[in-house]
């Protein structure tokens, strides 16, 4: 052991290597196998995944049928899972449509379908959103820059750790005749949240 | 009544700060500490329960003015000590 | 095991406010809100936490109006709601 002191003054980072080389020590960690897993995580999951559902279920009914009713085992038809995590997670797919408008949020933590989706954003995981999207969505959407119609209403999903929510969105207009790689490029994390329209 | 991390609709939060673009980790400590707390639960040292459980028994106004995953961090480090893996003299560096 | 809920019922969210690890929100509780579904099985993260024995049990989506949860809103909560945190909606006083 090193000897260093790291009380309270030192930065988080020397509390966090210290941690591991204690850790280390005790034969509970591998520094390598860490950074491996780092690694795969970082590299696996992404928005392009959830992008590319909602593209296929754009163009393909079936697929977005099956995907609505059961989205665990439609994913694998894109060689995606939610898999890879420290739990089994069940997915939920809501659409949006013309009079509904859908919004997730994990109000205790941040429970989010990483493996689609990439890690969270911060201001997902902050209080105020947490706070406020099942109380005000439509103001937290507003702040986001996405004014919702009037007659469009919303349901808030607040996921838990078992089973996390993604959005359809609606298909943009003017999109017909793109192609699935085009389609894929429309969709963006925060329409996949619901705090944008696509 | 309840705990500090059970928010949903209570009032008094700011507008929610979005970033347009942004890093998974803003620091390699924070990736460190997502890799850590992933090693012990899957050596079994704790579960995921327990872990969330951990984060929430914060002092509520540590909880409010830590980031994340320094939440995380102090999760871990209570369940460390809990646990009887390591004292809190060690994790000082004494 | 039977599931005491089906889709459309109406059920109430407990009103306990337990000294440990729950996953009924205070936002929630004492509301009557209706079953969607059945979105999975598992322990009760309230006994999880404590490494108490619990073994799986039905987790519900159950659908609140905004109105019922904060008194103001014309949107939907929906949330998933694990068996023990349910009492069906007609008990009067229910805890």
């Amino acid at each position: 052991m090193s000897g260093d002191h790291v009380g309270p003054a030192a930065t988080v980072a020397a509390r966090v290597r210290h941690l591991e080389s204690l850790l280390e020590q005790r034969g509970l960690i591998d520094p390598d196998g860490l950074d491996r897993a780092l690694e795969a995580f970082v590299a696996r999951a992404s928005p392009a995944n959830g992008a590319r559902l909602v593209a296929r279920a754009w163009l393909d009914d079936e697929f977005c049928a099956r995907l609505l009713a059961d989205a665990d085992t439609a994913l694998p038809e894109l060689g995606l899972s939610m898999g890879g995590g420290l739990q089994t997670q069940r997915l939920i797919v809501v659409a949006n449509t013309r009079d509904i408008h859908n919004v997730i949020v994990c109000t205790l933590c941040s429970c989010y379908p990483i493996a689609l989706l990439g890690p969270s954003p911060t201001w997902y995981k902050s209080e105020a959103y947490r706070s406020r999207v099942v109380r005000e969505p439509r103001e937290v959407l507003r702040e986001f820059g996405f004014v919702l119609d009037p007659s469009v209403k919303i349901n808030v999903w607040d996921a838990s750790a078992e089973t996390r929510y993604l959005v359809l969105p609606l298909r943009p207009a003017g999109t017909e005749g793109l192609p699935e790689d085009a389609l894929t490029a429309l969709v963006t994390r925060n329409g996949l949240i619901g705090v944008a329209p696509v | 009544m309840g705990r500090i991390h059970d928010v949903g609709g209570m009032q008094g939060f700011p507008a929610v700060d979005h970033e347009q673009e942004e890093l998974p980790f803003h620091a390699d400590w924070e990736a460190h500490v997502f890799a850590l707390n992933g090693a012990l639960i899957g050596r079994g040292v704790y579960n995921l329960d327990e872990f969330r459980d951990a984060v929430e028994r914060m002092p509520p106004q540590e909880y409010l003015a830590s980031s994340y995953y320094e939440r995380w961090l102090h999760a871990i480090t209570t369940l460390l000590v809990e646990k009887g893996v390591l004292t809190e003299e060690e994790m000082l560096g004494d | 095991m039977t599931e005491k809920f089906s889709a459309g019922d109406k059920v109430r969210a407990s009103r306990v406010d337990p000294p440990h690890h729950t996953r009924l929100p205070r936002y929630v509780r004492g509301a009557i809100g209706t079953v969607l579904n059945v979105t999975g099985r598992h322990p009760l993260p309230d006994n999880r936490a404590r490494q108490l024995a619990a073994e799986p049990e039905p987790v519900y989506a159950v659908r609140f109006a905004a109105s019922e949860l904060f008194g103001e809103g014309d949107h939907t909560v929906t949330i998933e709601l694990w068996e023990s945190y349910l009492r069906p909606a007609e008990l009067a006083g229910a805890e």
